[in-house]
């Protein structure tokens, strides 16, 4: 669907901005609602996560001794920036991307990759034990599971033979659906979306019966808030990616929420089914079996072409 | 670079941290991920019940030795009221001796569906928790059925039981066991198949026979070690001599081992149950006890779900208790926690701490570092206002 918006607009309304913040928030709501209806739990309100929103954006900022305060207050703000700036390549809600050049798929998943890596660095500014042990561990995996997911996404950009989103996106509408020709990448895909995102079981950074809440641990107040913010909006960036690649593209807002949706039910359910792995298990599952399985369908796709 | 080496990294467990339920302290020093040692501290919670014990009547006593524990209530008033009564020389009427017993197991019941949904959570299964905390309130159910209450049954008094088991109940209590037992076969077969899960738990926490024997581990945690001990057996107290139990052994000793063997005991329970209700004595449910206790001391020992519950009672022949020792077996399986720790991962910690089922303020000891010099004893109105002044 084509809908042109002004520049401004898009950056600060929709369908970037304040619609994305808020998608993110309504797409956290039905993942702990649907987590919580597979655990036998009632699950939170719809307001819920508007309501911690508000409340940790209420409260004061802690800022430990021992920290570099520049980086402190700034590595949120980074980490949901790239989250915003990486919503513009992508086909939200169906219609066409903001912004599109030759090459933006990279630059989306580095853009997508700031957040863990800020997530890391907001760990090891601390002084806090579990920080850096949280941090060491969010780090490690965004070591093992980076790589799958990237060859994972690279299949379909072999298959359109495009680094444009917007064009693979297109190309995914008029071709079969990539989830028949290239299973194995959409698993991969979608897995490492979870490892991206640290849901269970590859929680491991933010153990909380291990070590509290992980990087997280010495945030309060407004810095914790866009760290969540951050994760909620990669979640509907990542789910909206791998629809546009894998589930034939995306091209209106029904579209985009059904396929969308689909797979966080998907998600959910995974995340429901499995107990908690070690750093140690996910970086051999990974490099193991993602990385492996990731190579050999893109060996696939190379010998066929 | 000498340095560098001889400086330890240490994450510190407790006194408050999201793994405990309870306060207590560890401390493991870690290399990366692997743990290297590990110490552990006590004392947080500790509320003087032994002290307190002595300034109450025998009756009253009782009711305070159940609150030692809150998920194992009942068997801390079985082990009193089993002691008392050897000193005062009582016959139980056996039909209350039967529903003491039937109540132990219904309480074992509650307190291993509790743990494994604790130690689940533990390693990240919150969907085992929380299946598992709603099966418990089956059990929690019929207990406050049975007895008014979840938690403290309060059901002994001292020469009986207060309640008795209608028809009404048994109908409910064997319901409940059926509906329990088709649970706990599909727990098993979780435990014992998911990957992820066999993952965390396979392998982990690794206790030989001989390990559990010098550390003097006592319980499910022993018996997962092969370890052929169980009080019911050994030692019959109330009505395990007309009902038996058989002994749930496994022979791996790991983590995986100390979940099967919890599920596999609740079979027992679940069997022992039936066994009682379908052959229940008729008789009286109480008898007479005086009020002053003859003059002698005693030992008691049953086995708590969490292994075996030690009471040392002595009596000068007055309405209060001259002493009363407890030894909870949380404390008996500390140890095990501290040896088996290092080499291991650190996300292994909070699992190997759960799996003990450990149970803090039941076991804490008061900590007092006693000088060479000073040879002093405190009386309990010094130790009273040492407490106040300390937490003012």
């Amino acid at each position: 669907m084509n809908l042109t918006v002004p520049p401004l607009v898009a950056i600060l309304f929709f369908p970037g901005g304040l619609f994305l913040l808020f998608s993110g928030l309504m797409y956290e709501w039905i993942d702990r609602k649907l987590v919580a209806r597979f655990q036998n739990r009632i699950g939170p309100r719809l307001i819920q996560p508007f309501a911690d929103l508000i409340k940790l954006l209420a409260k004061e900022e802690v800022v430990p001794q021992g920290v570099n305060a520049a980086l402190f207050i700034l590595l949120p703000v980074i980490a949901m920036a790239g989250a915003l700036t990486a919503a513009l390549y992508i086909p939200m809600i169906g219609l066409q991307p903001s912004y599109s050049f030759q090459g933006d798929l990279i630059v989306t998943l580095y853009l997508l990759s700031l957040m863990t890596i800020c997530s890391g660095l907001a760990g090891a500014n601390t002084l806090d034990r579990f920080s850096l042990v949280g941090a060491t561990r969010t780090l490690t995996q965004l070591f093992s599971y980076e790589a799958p997911f990237l060859l994972a996404l690279l299949g379909p950009a072999l298959a359109a033979s495009s680094w444009q989103i917007n064009e693979i996106n297109q190309f995914a509408q008029n071709n079969p659906w990539m989830i028949l020709t290239q299973p194995i990448g959409f698993f991969v895909a979608l897995v490492g979306l979870m490892g991206k995102l640290e849901l269970p079981p590859f929680d491991a950074p933010e153990a909380e019966t291990e070590i509290v809440a992980g990087a997280m641990t010495e945030y309060s107040g407004r810095g914790y808030a866009l760290f969540r913010l951050g994760r909620n909006i990669e979640l509907v960036i990542g789910l909206g990616l791998v629809a546009s690649f894998y589930l034939g593209g995306v091209n209106n807002p029904v579209d985009f929420l059904l396929k969308t949706l689909g797979m966080l039910v998907f998600l959910a359910a995974l995340q429901s089914l499995f107990a908690r792995l070690r750093i140690d298990q996910t970086v051999g599952l990974w490099w193991r079996v993602g990385a492996l399985l990731g190579l050999l369908q893109f060996l696939f796709l190379l010998v066929l072409r | 670079m000498l340095e560098f080496h001889t400086e330890k990294f240490i994450i510190p467990i407790g006194p408050q941290h999201p793994a405990l339920k309870e306060p207590g302290h560890f401390e493991f020093t870690v290399d990366g991920e692997t743990v290297t040692g590990a110490t552990m501290r006590l004392g947080y919670v500790h509320r003087g019940i032994e002290k307190g014990v002595e300034g109450r009547n025998w009756t009253q006593a009782m009711y305070m030795l159940e609150r030692v524990c809150g998920i194992c209530s009942h068997v801390h008033a079985t082990a009193f009221v089993l002691g008392v009564e050897r000193l005062a020389n009582v016959q139980v009427p056996p039909r209350a001796q039967a529903i003491r017993t039937l109540v132990g197991e219904l309480e074992r019941i509650h307190s291993h569906l509790l743990w494994l949904g604790v130690a689940a959570h533990e390693g990240g299964f919150d969907t085992l928790f929380m299946f598992s905390w709603r099966d418990r309130e089956t059990v929690m159910d019929l207990l406050e059925e049975l007895s008014g209450n979840r938690v403290h049954y309060s059901l002994n008094v001292i020469g009986g039981v207060k309640v008795d088991i209608t028809d009404e109940i048994r109908e409910h209590l064997l319901k409940g066991m059926d509906y329990l037992e088709e649970r706990c076969k599909y727990y098993l077969n979780v435990i014992s198949t998911d990957e992820t899960f066999l993952g965390r738990t396979r392998g982990v926490g690794l206790m030989t026979l001989q390990q559990a024997e010098d550390l003097g581990a006592v319980g499910p945690t022993a018996r997962a070690s092969g370890v052929q001990r169980d009080i019911r057996i050994d030692a019959p107290y109330a009505g395990y001599s007309q009902f038996p139990v058989r002994l749930v052994t496994e022979s791996t000793g790991d983590l995986h081992a100390r979940f099967v063997v919890r599920i596999k005991e609740l079979f027992e329970s679940f069997r022992l149950i039936r066994l009682i209700l379908a052959n229940l004595p008729e008789s009286e449910l109480t008898t007479r006890v005086p009020r002053r206790i003859p003059a002698g001391e005693t030992i008691s020992r049953v086995e708590a779900p969490r292994g075996e519950l030690f009471y040392y009672i002595k009596s000068n022949g007055n309405e209060y208790p001259e002493r009363v020792k407890v030894r909870t077996p949380s404390l008996c399986n500390w140890s095990s926690v501290i040896v088996l720790a290092p080499g291991h991962k650190l996300a292994d910690m909070p699992m190997l701490l759960s799996g003990i089922d450990p149970c803090f303020s039941c076991n804490d000891r008061m900590i007092t570092i006693r000088h060479t010099d000073s040879n002093r004893t405190w009386s309990w109105e010094q130790l009273r206002q040492y407490g106040i002044e300390y937490y003012r």
